[in-house]
């Protein structure tokens, strides 16, 4: 009886300590998060005005704001989603609604993108010089960065849909089958929408990847951090310019905190706005 | 047409008319660019590029109708760039070596590189000697040279980037013979390696250098052979470790080209090159 319950009380000390633990680790990663945002916050709110948000850069980036980067910046997005979303998702439902997975084209397919996600981002930023730029033509450009970042994101936009195709319960096939729904109406209707919160997700490493990109632009989109007047035109990203700030720009560094925090912020409403989208979606098309 | 682009895409019509649009765009672009403004392609060392930005914004100011892009990657990249046409013009913050005398080089301003320790350290000055000491690890205390009891951290610049190309030249050594604990890229970087740590030693452009100290790094410049380290015995010439910025060419400059390197090397962009914390040369 004595001995039950020493054991009983060895037990509950041994989970206290794991259960605390977790928690331990649970606020570490919480606090590298918030301090993180904290310090940005710090360095970058007395900087961040609507000036800043409006204006060009001045003296090497010191003075004067970030709009001429932030406008660069979302082309460069822009090409990049365009030319990769279509490619990526088209190749995600060959390779989960009309292949079997276990066919030796479904394998070389996955494993060449496979291969492609490993690849480093500057590895991408070279191919993307010597292809884009001086092979075709294109030179230092948005057009070049944004289709460089588009063969980077390709592998995580194919992999991240293919997932979320594969999550789709099989029995919502079956049933649009027995509904006698041809196979591209399942999926306009009924798979995409539900496996739209992944397709989301995806898109949203995606987009997080493209935003933070620096390697790659470097040699494709540029450095010019003049108003771009076309997609020809070289401009900077913003990645590229906290990098530069930092970096090389003595005295960049309250712009730097600025242009990081606008980063962030950036990021965060792109995250909320496209899941938002993607919930919409999925409501609309299921539930009617 | 771009602004369309992102207006369009509120609503799912708008995405397949903006990839229709978006097609359209790639291909009638270049056309209009083509028939467009002159542009001037200049690539090469990131310590010029701020500095020739700005040179080529009040450019610009002046000649509306022509574009001006800056590019950075490096000296060499610049000389690289220039000798493939893919560059106008390179940017090269270093004098020319020999192996390079198919290129023209036009001086624009002078910069000077200063050994720097973080401010805690009372170490004043070093002759040539004790830095090749420091740097190829002979040295590796503080004690030896007049310092405190700690070990030398050395900071080297990364391959390729002209300041570590000069500072060899100057101790009369090859890249392989340092033993560098830390490498680093630019200049700013050099400076936040140093001051966050007490037992650093490294070399940065003695502009950037002084603008860091009177805006408060704890970071002191080095005297060189007594000489001290600051931007006007880079303009009197006595300090030994001090380097041209250079626009180079590929043949004698013309045209849009030459107004570009005659304005930068003329008075009016002197205040520029101040700003920037570099030494302007007189054109003659």
């Amino acid at each position: 009886m004595f001995e039950s319950a020493a054991l009983r009380t060895r037990r509950k000390i041994r989970d206290c300590v794991a259960q605390g633990l977790i928690y331990l680790a649970v606020m570490l990663v919480s606090l590298v998060f918030f301090w993180l945002l904290v310090d940005l916050a710090r360095g970058g709110m007395t900087h961040l005005s609507w000036a800043f948000l409006t204006e060009s850069p001045r003296d090497a980036g010191r003075a004067g704001g970030i709009a001429s980067i932030l406008v660069s910046t979302l082309l460069i997005l822009l090409v990049a989603l365009v030319a990769a979303i279509p490619l990526a998702w088209s190749t995600a439902i060959l390779l989960a609604e009309l292949v079997p997975a276990e066919s030796s084209f479904g394998r070389s397919v996955r494993f060449s993108l496979h291969v492609l996600a490993g690849v480093p981002s500057i590895v991408f930023g070279l191919f993307g010089n010597a292809f884009f730029s001086i092979y075709l033509g294109l030179g230092f450009s948005i057009l070049s960065g944004g289709l460089t970042l588009a063969c980077m994101l390709l592998p995580i936009l194919t992999s991240t849909a293919e997932a979320g195709l594969r999550a789709v319960p099989d029995s919502y096939r079956l049933s649009a089958a027995a509904l006698g729904l041809s196979r591209t109406a399942a999926l306009t209707h009924l798979i995409l929408p539900a496996a739209a919160p992944a397709l989301a997700a995806g898109l949203l490493i995606g987009i997080g990847r493209a935003l933070a990109e620096t390697a790659a632009l470097l040699f494709t989109s540029g450095y010019v951090d003049r108003m771009p007047g076309s997609l020809l035109d070289s401009g900077r990203a913003l990645a590229l310019h906290i990098f530069d700030l930092s970096m090389n720009v003595p005295g960049g560094d309250e712009s730097a905190y600025a242009s990081a925090l606008m980063l962030v912020i950036l990021l965060l409403c792109i995250n909320i706005l496209a899941m938002k989208l993607a919930y919409g979606l999925q409501r609309k098309k299921i539930m009617t | 047409m771009v602004k369309i682009i992102i207006f369009s895409l509120t609503n799912r019509f708008g995405v397949v008319a903006a990839v229709i649009a978006f097609c359209g765009l790639v291909w009638a672009v270049p056309a209009v660019a083509n028939a467009g403004s002159q542009r001037l392609v200049l690539t090469g060392s990131s310590t010029v590029a701020p500095l020739i930005n700005e040179i080529a914004r009040r450019f610009e100011a002046k000649f509306p109708d022509v574009r001006i892009d800056v590019q950075t990657g490096g000296s060499s990249r610049g000389i690289n760039d220039v000798r493939k046409r893919i560059a106008d013009i390179g940017m090269v913050s270093r004098a020319l070596k020999p192996d390079e005398s198919d290129l023209l080089a036009f001086t624009i301003a002078l910069d000077g590189i200063s050994l720097i320790v973080h401010a805690d350290n009372p170490v004043t000055g070093l002759n040539r000697r004790q830095v090749a000491g420091i740097f190829t690890g002979d040295l590796s205390h503080w004690r030896a040279v007049g310092g405190p009891d700690a070990r030398i951290t050395v900071v080297n610049k990364a391959e390729g980037r002209s300041t570590l190309e000069l500072f060899l030249d100057y101790l009369q050594l090859k890249n392989s013979a340092i033993k560098p604990h830390v490498i680093i890229g630019d200049n700013a970087q050099g400076i936040k390696t140093v001051t966050g740590n007490r037992n650093a030693i490294g070399y940065v452009s003695i502009g950037a250098a002084e603008y860091e100290v009177q805006r408060g790094a704890p970071l002191r410049l080095l005297a060189l052979d007594g000489v001290e380290a600051s931007v006007e015995n880079v303009r009197e010439g006595i300090f030994s470790l001090s380097r041209p910025l250079n626009l180079v060419t590929a043949g004698e400059p013309q045209g849009l080209t030459r107004e570009f390197i005659l304005f930068a090397q003329s008075p009016q962009v002197h205040d520029l090159i101040e700003a920037q914390y570099f030494v302007p040369v007189d054109a003659n």
